[in-house]
C-alpha cells in the first residue's frame, strides 16, 4: 500500500537515513501494519486530536502518574501516552523472548558464582576489578544461597532495533525495573479508545503479569511456610514509581507496605495490622539494597525495616529480587555479557551487544577521549538515564567537560557507538500531527527456579523530544502499547 | 594455660530532648574461636526493653533492642565471662619460604578468595602519591615487613584521644601524626592492602592490665593473612603482635562494619554517649 496523501499522516515525513518501523525506504507501508494504517486512515486529525485527549484525562484520573527528580519542584506528570501502537510480529518476538530469558538465566548463575566460588574470574574470563570496585557488590552475600538459586527473580531489558533491522540489548536491569504497570495501563487505555482497531488484529493480553508475579512470589517462600504472606515494599508516594507499586499489589491481592509498616522479632518479619502483627514471608521490594535496613546498610535509611537484613541470611524471608544483583546491572558488566552466556550455558547470545569501550582500559580510553564525538558515554552505575552524554550533540566545551570527568575516574565510564533507534510515527501535541520519533523496547522477565516467564508485550519508550535518543521516563519521554501478534 | 575473663560494657546514651522509641544493635559479644571459649553473657537496659540475640551481614553476633517508650537516657551494661588459651604469636617458622610467600599472594586464586580484605574502602584508603610511607623490603618475609609495618605506625603515630573521629581521612592522621586506634589500625590495613596482603579489622577488648593504649572503649587491631601460616594479628597501637590480651568481638573491612553500637532513632538536639569498659582475669 503507497503512503496516502489524504490521512492522518499526510504530513508525515520521513528522514531516509532513519529506520522507520512503519515505512520502508520507498514508503510503502509494512505488512504487519497495514489494516492498522487503514483504519487510522479512515479518521481525520481532528478526531485524533479528541480521541488523544480523552486518553490524558484518563490516565489523570486513574492516578497513573509519576514524579520526575531533579527539577526544582517535585510535580506530577502523566506519562505521555501515544495512541498509535507499535506491533511486533511473531517471528521477531521470539527472538526477543528467547534472548531475554537467556540473558535472564546467565546473569542469574553469574550472580550465583560471583557470590560463592567465582569460577568464571579464577578462570580469567572476566576481570576481578569488575567486583572489586563495584560498590553494588555487596559482601554480606557471599556464602548466602537465596531460595531456589534465583537472585534477579524480575528483569528488566532494554532492547533497541538498530537501522540495521536487528535487535541490540542496550541495558540489564536488574535492581527494581519499573514500567510493567504502564504496559498494562496502556492497553487498557488503547482498547478503552480504539476497541475496534484492537479487534482487528489477533495480540497476546498482557493482563497475566501480576499472576506470574505472584506465582514466583509465593514459589519463593521460605523453608517450613506452607501459604505464603508476600507483601511489596515501597519507599512510599512521593516514589518516581509509586503508582506501579500500587499497582501490583492490588491486582496481586498482596499488602502494598512501607518500612514503617513492618518490624523484625526474632529474626521473623511481621506486618502490623488492626488485627495485631502477621508474619511476612516474600518481600517484593521496590528499595534499594542500601536502604533495606539501617542497621546494616545505610544508618540515615528511614525507607527500611531495623533487622531485616539479619531476617533474610537467616532464611526466614525472601526479598525479591535477592540483595546485591545490583552488581550485575553494572554496564561495565554488561561489556561481557557474550562472554558470561557462553559461559554459564555454552550457547551463543540470541541478542546482539552493543560495542563498548571500557575506559578502565587504557588504550579504550584514549580511543574514547579522541572519538567523544562519535560516542554515548554512560556512567557504569547509574539508572534512568542520569549522566549520559551524547557525543555529536555536545558543544566543544561540554565535551572537554566530559573529558575531565572520564579521565579522573574511567571505572565509572563505559562508551558506546552511536545507535541508530528505530523510529516509530507519534503524534506530535504541538504540531498537531504525527512525526518520527526515536522507541526503544523494555521487556519483562520472570525468573524462577521452575519458571521462566517474559511478558508478551513490553514498554516501547518514546523519546519525544525530535532527534532526542534517551527514552527514559525520567528524561520526558513517552511510550506507546506493544502488540505482540499471536502466530 | 588459660585465662578466664570478665568483661563488662556499660554506654548510656543521653538525650537533649525526648526520643519516641529506637532501635539499637550491639556488636559486643566476643567470638567463639580456637583461643576464645565463650562462657555467659548477662545484658540489662534502663528501659527494661526486651533483649533479641542475632547477627550482623557478616554473621557476627549480635544484641538487639527495640523500645517503643518515650525516654531521654538511656543505659546499658553488658557483661561476658569468656575463656582465653594462652596465644604465641610465633608458632610458626618466620622466614621459611619468602619468595613462596610472595608468589602466593600474586595468584588470581589467591587475590579472588582474598578480595574483600583486599579491597580498599574510603577509610582505608591512602592517595597513591603520599611519601614518605613505610615500603616493603621484599628480600625480607611477609611477616617480617608487616612487623616491621606495625612497629613503623607505633613510632609514627602518637595515641592521642579526641584529635580525629571515626571520619577523619587517612592523610590527615599520618601528616598530625595522631590518632586513635581506629586510626592506628586503618592505617595498617591500608598499607598492608596496597602491599597486596589480605588485612582485615578487628573489634575487641584489650586487657591493659600491662599499661597498654586503649583507653577504656572498645579496642582495634588488625589481622593480616600470610600464606601458608594463616590470620595473625597486629596490634599497631601498641606496637605488638595480638595475644591473649586481646579478646576479639568481629572483623570487618573497616570499622564501619564493627561500630559496636548502631542506633535508629529520630531525635532533635543534641545527645552524648558514654562508654566504660573494664577487662579483668583471674588466671
Amino acid at each position: 500500500m503507497k503512503h496516502d496523501d489524504t490521512t492522518i499522516f499526510s504530513s508525515y515525513e520521513r528522514n531516509p537515513s532513519l529506520y522507520d518501523e512503519i515505512f520502508d525506504e520507498n514508503g510503502n507501508v509494512q505488512k504487519t501494519y497495514e489494516t492498522l494504517f487503514d483504519l487510522y486512515g479512515k479518521h481525520s486529525i481532528e478526531d485524533y486530536v479528541n480521541l488523544n485527549s480523552k486518553a490524558k484525562a484518563s490516565f489523570f484520573n486513574q492516578g497513573i502518574t509519576f514524579q520526575v527528580y531533579n527539577e526544582k519542584k517535585t510535580q506530577e506528570k502523566i506519562f505521555p501516552f501515544d495512541l498509535f501502537p507499535r506491533i511486533i510480529h511473531p517471528e521477531e518476538w521470539d527472538i526477543i523472548e528467547r534472548g531475554a530469558i537467556q540473558r535472564s538465566k546467565a546473569l542469574n548463575l553469574f550472580l550465583w558464582d560471583i557470590y560463592h566460588e567465582k569460577k568464571i574470574i579464577r578462570q580469567g574470563i572476566i576481570p576481578m576489578e569488575l567486583i572489586s570496585s563495584s560498590a553494588n557488590y555487596l559482601h554480606q552475600m557471599i556464602d548466602v544461597d537465596p531460595p531456589g538459586g534465583i537472585y534477579n527473580h524480575i528483569s528488566g531489558t532494554d532492547i533497541i532495533k538498530h537501522n540495521d533491522g536487528a535487535y541490540y540489548v542496550l541495558e540489564d536491569n536488574i535492581r527494581c525495573p519499573s514500567g510493567v504497570s504502564y504496559v498494562i495501563s496502556n492497553r487498557t487505555a488503547l482498547k478503552r479508545a480504539l476497541f475496534g482497531v484492537f479487534n482487528h488484529y489477533q495480540a497476546y493480553s498482557v493482563t497475566n503479569y501480576a499472576e506470574n508475579l505472584l506465582d514466583l512470589l509465593e514459589s519463593t517462600k521460605p523453608k517450613g511456610v506452607d501459604i505464603p504472606n508476600c507483601v511489596v515494599i515501597t519507599p512510599g508516594m512521593y516514589n518516581s514509581a509509586f503508582f506501579e507499586h500500587s499497582y501490583l499489589a492490588k491486582t496481586m491481592g498482596v499488602e502494598l507496605v512501607e518500612g514503617r509498616d513492618l518490624f523484625v522479632e526474632k529474626d521473623f518479619v511481621y506486618m502490623k495490622t488492626i488485627h495485631g502483627p502477621e508474619k511476612v514471608d516474600v518481600i517484593y521490594r521496590r528499595i534499594d539494597d542500601q536502604f533495606l535496613d539501617p542497621l546494616e546498610f545505610r544508618a540515615d535509611s528511614t525507607l527500611g525495616v531495623p533487622g531485616l537484613f539479619a531476617a533474610y541470611k537467616k532464611g526466614n524471608v525472601t526479598l525479591a529480587n535477592a540483595p546485591g544483583t545490583g552488581v550485575a546491572d553494572d554496564k561495565a558488566v554488561y561489556t561481557y555479557m557474550p562472554e558470561i552466556i557462553k559461559y554459564y550455558l555454552d550457547e551463543e547470545p540470541i541478542l546482539n551487544n552493543v560495542l563498548t569501550y571500557h575506559c578502565s582500559r587504557p588504550d579504550e580510553l584514549n580511543y574514547v577521549l579522541e572519538n567523544i564525538d562519535k560516542l554515548v558515554i554512560k556512567p557504569v552505575d547509574e539508572a534512568g538515564g542520569y549522566g549520559i552524554s551524547i557525543g555529536n550533540r555536545l558543544t566543544k566545551k561540554e565535551i572537554e567537560v566530559v573529558k575531565i570527568q572520564v579521565k579522573e575516574n574511567p571505572r565509572k565510564y563505559v562508551a558506546q557507538p552511536i545507535m541508530s533507534l528505530s523510529v516509530h510515527p507519534t503524534y506530535i501535541e504541538d504540531s498537531e500531527s504525527f512525526e518520527q520519533r526515536h522507541v526503544d523496547l523494555r521487556t519483562f522477565t520472570i525468573l524462577g527456579k521452575d519458571k521462566e516467564f517474559v511478558l508478551k508485550g513490553g514498554l516501547t519508550r518514546v523519546a519525544l523530544q525530535k532527534g532526542n535518543l534517551i527514552v527514559n521516563s525520567s528524561q520526558g519521554g513517552g511510550s506507546k502499547d506493544t502488540w505482540v501478534l499471536k502466530k | 594455660m588459660n585465662l578466664e575473663y570478665s568483661i563488662v560494657y556499660k554506654a548510656e546514651n543521653k538525650y537533649e530532648t525526648w526520643v519516641n522509641g529506637a532501635h539499637w544493635q550491639f556488636l559486643i559479644i566476643p567470638e567463639e574461636n580456637k583461643t576464645q571459649e565463650f562462657v555467659g553473657v548477662d545484658f540489662t537496659n534502663s528501659l527494661d526493653a526486651p533483649i533479641e540475640y542475632s547477627i550482623n551481614g557478616f554473621g557476627f553476633r549480635t544484641i538487639r533492642i527495640h523500645t517503643k517508650e518515650k525516654f531521654k537516657t538511656v543505659a546499658f551494661e553488658a557483661s561476658f565471662k569468656l575463656i582465653k588459651r594462652e596465644v604465641n604469636p610465633f608458632d610458626f617458622e618466620i622466614t621459611a619460604n619468602i619468595e613462596e610467600g610472595y608468589e602466593k599472594t600474586k595468584t588470581i586464586d589467591f587475590r579472588v578468595d582474598f578480595e574483600q580484605f583486599l579491597r580498599s574502602t574510603p577509610l582505608t584508603s591512602i592517595p597513591s602519591t603520599s611519601e614518605g610511607l613505610f615500603q616493603f623490603d621484599l628480600k625480607q618475609s611477609i611477616f617480617e615487613n608487616l612487623q616491621g609495618l606495625n612497629l613503623w605506625i607505633f613510632e609514627q603515630i602518637h595515641f592521642k584521644v579526641g584529635t580525629t573521629d571515626i571520619s577523619t581521612p587517612l592523610i590527615k592522621i599520618i601528616t598530625h601524626k595522631e590518632g586513635v586506634c581506629q586510626d592506628f589500625t586503618h592505617l595498617f590495613c591500608a598499607l598492608a592492602r596496597q602491599n597486596g596482603i589480605p588485612c582485615r579489622y578487628v573489634s575487641g577488648y584489650l586487657h591493659q592490665g600491662n599499661g597498654f593504649f586503649g583507653d577504656s572503649q572498645m579496642h582495634a587491631w588488625a589481622e593480616a593473612y600470610i600464606p601458608m601460616v594463616g590470620w595473625v594479628g597486629f596490634d599497631p597501637t601498641n606496637g605488638i603482635l595480638a595475644n591473649s590480651n586481646h579478646i576479639k568481638v568481629a572483623h570487618g573491612n573497616d570499622y564501619n562494619d564493627c561500630s559496636p553500637l548502631k542506633g535508629v532513632l529520630h531525635t532533635t538536639g543534641e545527645n552524648k554517649t558514654i562508654h566504660s569498659i573494664q577487662v579483668s582475669s583471674q588466671q
